[in-house]
C-alpha cells in the first residue's frame, strides 16, 4: 500500500499552515511556549476530570430519584417503607366487584390484587376501553395514606388469569404478563 | 395460484441475486484495491448498481403483492388487509419487521450505487464502496436469511389483519420511517469513507470534505424524521405530547446527537487540522449507535409500537453491532499514530474552543440518554428488579446541557478561529447578555415564573442578538465598501456565504423549537372534562368548548365513533373539531384519534376518553392545551430550509472585480 501522504497539508488560502506550527530553528522563547502549552494541557485535563466527576455525581443523583419500580401488591406489602416515598408502577388484577366510577368527578376506584395482597386504587379519568374486572392492569403513581393514587392506567391482556382454579395466582407468571 | 407462486419466488430470487452480487462487489472491490486492478474496481462499481436494481425488483415485487392482495406472500398475509385504502397498502411495506428491513436494504443499496458514480475517482472511493456494500450485504442478508418477507404461504388466508392500527391511523406513517432511514443510510456514507481513509492510511480531511454533502443530508433527514415522528405521536397517541423519553425515541436520538457533534467538529478539522481522531470516533459512534438502536428496538427487549416481536433478528443485529464496533475502533486504534493531531488548541475562547465544548456537551447528553435507556436492563440483570427510568431523569440531565449548548450556539459563530479579540468579545457579549436579561425580565412580568422556560426565553433573546450581530458583521462592511443598501447587500452576502447563512437559519430554527418546547413542556394543561351532549365547558384562556353531537362514520377500512365539538374563542367560533375512536377491522383494538386546533400561541387538543355510546348522554374529553407547540413544527420546516440552503452550490452573481472590492472592505 502507498505511503501516507498527508493530502491536506497545504494550508487554506490566506491562512497559516497550522500543521507545522514551529519552524526547524526553535528559539528559547519557543521552547518556553511549548512548556506552557504542556501545563495548559494538564490544566485542561484536570478540569475535564473535575467536570466528569461532577457530571457523574449529578447523573447518579438524577437516576436514583427517577427510578420507577414495577412491583406487585404483595411485594409492596413486604417492603412498604422502601416504596412509600417514590413513584412506582403497581401491577395486578382488577378485583371482582370492586370497580366504582364516579362519572361526575371522573374518579375511578377499584381494588388491585395479586391474590396475596389487595390495595385500593384511585385513578383520575375514565376507565380505558378494555378496562374490566379480572383483567390485568398496571397503575402508575404512589401511595397516599394506604391508597394508591394513580395518574396512568394501562390495561394488559392477561386472559390467562381470569379464572385461577384454586384462587391463587402464579406471581411470577403474573409479573411476566404485566411487564 | 401461478401468479402468487411467481411473486413469492420472484421476490426471494431477487433477494438472493442481490445478496450474491453484493458479495461479488465486495470481493471485487477488495481484490481490485489490493492488486491495483482498475477493471476489477470498475466492475465493483457496476456491481453496486446491479445490487440496487435487484433490490428495486424485490421492492416492486413486494409492492405488487401488497397492491394485488396476494396473501400467499407471508408478509402480505401477516400485515396487509383487503379493505385498506391504496396508500395504506403501499406503506404497509414498512409497517412490520421484514418489510422495513427491505426498505432499509433498498435505500442502502441505492446510496451505494449513487456513491459509486458521483464520488470522485480517488484512493478512497474503492474502499468506501467495499464498506457500503458490506452494509448493504448485511441488510439484504437479514431479509434473505432470517426475515424473508417473501416466504410462500402454502394455504393463503382470504384476508389479513392489516398493519398496526396506530400506524394506519395517520399519513405520517408514509413519511416518518422513510425519512428516518434516509438519515441512517445517509450517515453510512461518511462512515464508509472514514473507514476507507483509515484503511488506505489517508486519515486527513479528504474523507470528510468528500462526504460533506452526504453528512449534512443524512443529518438533516434524521433531524426532520425525529420531529416528524414527534408530530405523529402528537396527532395519534392521544396524550397531547410529542416526546416521552420512550426507549425508541431515545435510541434514535443518540445518532442524531453524535451526528450533530460531527457536523460541527469536522469544521474544526477543515480549518485547524485538529480533531482528526475525534471526528473519526464520532462518525463511527454515529453508525454504531444506529445499529445498536435498531437492535434495541427491534429485538423486543423494550416494548413499543416499533417493536415487531422478538425473533432471530435481534441477535443478528447485535452481532453486526459488535462487529462494527470492534472492527472500526480496532482500525482506529491501529492507525492511531496517523490520526494524532499536530495542531493544538490555542485558546478555549475561540471558534474551535466552543465547537469542542459543544461536542463534549452533545456527547455527554448522548451518554446520559443511553445510560438512562439501558439502565433498566442493568438493574434487572443485577438485582432482578423491574424498573423504568422516568422522564424526570432525562429532563434533569438534558435540560441543563441544552442550555449550555444554547450559550455556545450564540457565542461560537461570533468568535474567530484561533483566538478571540477580547474587546470585540465583550462588546458582543454585552449586547447578547443585555438582550437575555431584558427578555427574561419581560417574560417574568408577563407571568413566566418557571425556571427552564425563563432560561429558554433568556437564551432565545441572547441567540437572536447573536444572529443580529453576525449579520451586522457580515453586511455592514460590505455596505460601506459598495455603498449599496442593506437588503441587496444582505442578499449578496447570503448567496456568497451559503454555509454560514444556512447555519444561521438552522440555529434560528433551533431557537424557535426551543421556545416551542419550553412553552408546551412548561405550561401544558392536561385535564379530562365531562360534557353533556349540547353542553359547554370553559377552558383556560378565553376558550370554550361546545359538544354538539355524536357522530358515526364508516369507510370500508374503518368505523369511527366520535363527537362534534365547536371551539369558541370569546364569542367567536374558531373551529369545529371531531375527535373520534377509530376501529380498523375486528382483529384490532380501537384507537382514540385526537383532533387539534393549531394556533400560533396555543393548541387546543381534544381526544375522546372512555367511550362514545348511544346509551350515554355525555362524553368525557381529554383536553390538552399546549402553548407554542406549533413552533416546533414550524421550526422543523425552517430547519429543513436551512439545511437545504447549506447544500446549495455556490453562486457568484457579482462580477469578480466588484466582489474583490467588497471582500477587501471587510
Amino acid at each position: 500500500m502507498a505511503d501516507y501522504h498527508p493530502i491536506d497539508d497545504h494550508p487554506i488560502e490566506g491562512e497559516t499552515n497550522f500543521d507545522n506550527p514551529l519552524p526547524a530553528n526553535v528559539s528559547a522563547s519557543q521552547h518556553a511556549a511549548r512548556r506552557s502549552r504542556k501545563t495548559k494541557k494538564l490544566m485542561y485535563g484536570l478540569a475535564g476530570i473535575g467536570v466528569l466527576l461532577i457530571a457523574g455525581l449529578f447523573i447518579y443523583q438524577a437516576l436514583n430519584t427517577s427510578l420507577v419500580y414495577f412491583i406487585l401488591p404483595s411485594e409492596y406489602a413486604t417492603n412498604a417503607s422502601l416504596y412509600d416515598s417514590r413513584r412506582i408502577r403497581l401491577g395486578g388484577i382488577v378485583e371482582e366487584a370492586s370497580v366504582r366510577f364516579d362519572d361526575q368527578a371522573l374518579l375511578l376506584n377499584f381494588y388491585i390484587t395479586d391474590s396475596v395482597e389487595r390495595y385500593a386504587v384511585q385513578h383520575y379519568g375514565t376507565p380505558p376501553e378494555l378496562f374490566r374486572e379480572n383483567t390485568g392492569v398496571v397503575v402508575e403513581g404512589g401511595f397516599q395514606d394506604g391508597m394508591f393514587v394513580s395518574d396512568n392506567l394501562l390495561v394488559k391482556h392477561t386472559e390467562v388469569y381470569e379464572a385461577p382454579e384454586d384462587g391463587k395466582i402464579d406471581l411470577d407468571m403474573l409479573r411476566e404478563s404485566l411487564e | 395460484m401461478d401468479m402468487s407462486l411467481s411473486l413469492s419466488t420472484l421476490g426471494t430470487a431477487s433477494l438472493t441475486l442481490a445478496m450474491a452480487v453484493c458479495v461479488y462487489a465486495m470481493v471485487a472491490g477488495i481484490l481490485g484495491a489490493r492488486r491495483r486492478d482498475a477493471r476489477l474496481q470498475t466492475s465493483a462499481r457496476y456491481a453496486a448498481v446491479a445490487v440496487f436494481m435487484a433490490m428495486t425488483t424485490a421492492v416492486l415485487t413486494m409492492q405488487t403483492a401488497l397492491l394485488t392482495d396476494d396473501f400467499s406472500v407471508q408478509y402480505v398475509a401477516n400485515t396487509s388487509r383487503l379493505a385498506s385504502p391504496t396508500w395504506v397498502k403501499v406503506v404497509t411495506m414498512w409497517a412490520a419487521l421484514e418489510g422495513s428491513i427491505l426498505l432499509w436494504a433498498w435505500l442502502a443499496s441505492g446510496y451505494a450505487a449513487l456513491a459509486a458514480f458521483v464520488s470522485p475517482n480517488n484512493a478512497l472511493r474503492n474502499w468506501a464502496l467495499v464498506i457500503l456494500n458490506a452494509v448493504s450485504a448485511f441488510f439484504i442478508s437479514v431479509n434473505a436469511l432470517v426475515a424473508n418477507p417473501f416466504t410462500l404461504v402454502p394455504n393463503p388466508p382470504l384476508d389479513g389483519p392489516g398493519p398496526n392500527a396506530l400506524l394506519q391511523n395517520h399519513w405520517m406513517m408514509a413519511v416518518h420511517p422513510v425519512l428516518m432511514y434516509l438519515g441512517f443510510v445517509g450517515l453510512t456514507v461518511p462512515f464508509a469513507f472514514a473507514m476507507a481513509a483509515l484503511i488506505t492510511k489517508r486519515p486527513g480531511s479528504e474523507w470528510m470534505q468528500q462526504t460533506r454533502a452526504w453528512s449534512i443530508t443524512g443529518w438533516g433527514f434524521l433531524g426532520i424524521a425525529k420531529i416528524a415522528g414527534g408530530w405523529w405521536s402528537y396527532e395519534v397517541l392521544g396524550w397531547g405530547g410529542y416526546w416521552a423519553w420512550d426507549p425508541v425515541e431515545n435510541v434514535s436520538f443518540l445518532p442524531w446527537l453524535t451526528a450533530t457533534a460531527f457536523i460541527h467538529s469536522v469544521q474544526v478539522q477543515e480549518r485547524r487540522r485538529m480533531l482528526k481522531a475525534w471526528n473519526l470516533l464520532l462518525i463511527i459512534l454515529t453508525f454504531a449507535l444506529t445499529i445498536l438502536g435498531t437492535f434495541i428496538i427491534r429485538s423486543g427487549i423494550v416494548s413499543s409500537v416499533h417493536a415487531f416481536g422478538d425473533g432471530p433478528v435481534g441477535p443478528y443485529f447485535l452481532a453486526f453491532f459488535l462487529l462494527i464496533t470492534l472492527g472500526a475502533f480496532g482500525l482506529l486504534a491501529w492507525r492511531w499514530d496517523q490520526v494524532r493531531d499536530r495542531g493544538e488548541l490555542d485558546a478555549i475562547v475561540s471558534r474551535e474552543g466552543t465547537f469542542l465544548l459543544g461536542n463534549v456537551l452533545f456527547l455527554a447528553m448522548a451518554f446520559a440518554v443511553l445510560l438512562g435507556t439501558l439502565f433498566p436492563l442493568f438493574v434487572e440483570a443485577v438485582s432482578g428488579d423491574k424498573v423504568t427510568v422516568g422522564a424526570p431523569f432525562f429532563n434533569q440531565v438534558s435540560l441543563p446541557i441544552w442550555l449550555g449548548l444554547f450559550a455556545l450556539m450564540g457565542i461560537g459563530p461570533l468568535l474567530p478561529w484561533r483566538k478571540a479579540n477580547h474587546q470585540k468579545l465583550i462588546h458582543n457579549l454585552s449586547w447578547m447578555v443585555a438582550s437575555a436579561i431584558l427578555a427574561a425580565v419581560l417574560a417574568y412580568i408577563f407571568g413566566v415564573r418557571k425556571v427552564y422556560p425563563l432560561w429558554t426565553v433568556a437564551f432565545a433573546a441572547y441567540n437572536f442578538a447573536s444572529i443580529a450581530l453576525l449579520l451586522d458583521a457580515g453586511v455592514r462592511p460590505r455596505m460601506k465598501a459598495t455603498g449599496r443598501g442593506f437588503w441587496p447587500v444582505l442578499g449578496q452576502y447570503a448567496q456568497e456565504s451559503r454555509r454560514r447563512f444556512g447555519s444561521i437559519i438552522v440555529h434560528f430554527s433551533v431557537i424557535i423549537m426551543a421556545l416551542g418546547v419550553a412553552g408546551s413542556g412548561g405550561y401544558r394543561v392536561d385535564e379530562q372534562v365531562r360534557v353533556d351532549l349540547g353542553g359547554t365547558v370553559a377552558l383556560d384562556g378565553n376558550y370554550r368548548l361546545e359538544v354538539v353531537d355524536r357522530f358515526m362514520e364508516q369507510t370500508p377500512a374503518r368505523i369511527s365513533a366520535g363527537v362534534i365539538v365547536n371551539v369558541f374563542n370569546g364569542n367567536r367560533q374558531v373551529a369545529t373539531l371531531r375527535p373520534r375512536i377509530n376501529a380498523f377491522g375486528a382483529d384490532q383494538q380501537p384507537v382514540p384519534t385526537p383532533d387539534v386546533l393549531y394556533t400560533a400561541w396555543q393548541d387546543i387538543y381534544l381526544s375522546v376518553a372512555g367511550t362514545v355510546s348511544p346509551d350515554q348522554d355525555f362524553v368525557v374529553l381529554r383536553v390538552v392545551q399546549s402553548p407554542l407547540v406549533a413552533w416546533i413544527w414550524v421550526g422543523a420546516v425552517i430547519m429543513g430550509i436551512g439545511t437545504v440552503y447549506c447544500l446549495l452550490p455556490k453562486r457568484r452573481l457579482v462580477p469578480e472585480p466588484a466582489r474583490q472590492t467588497a471582500l477587501a472592505g471587510s
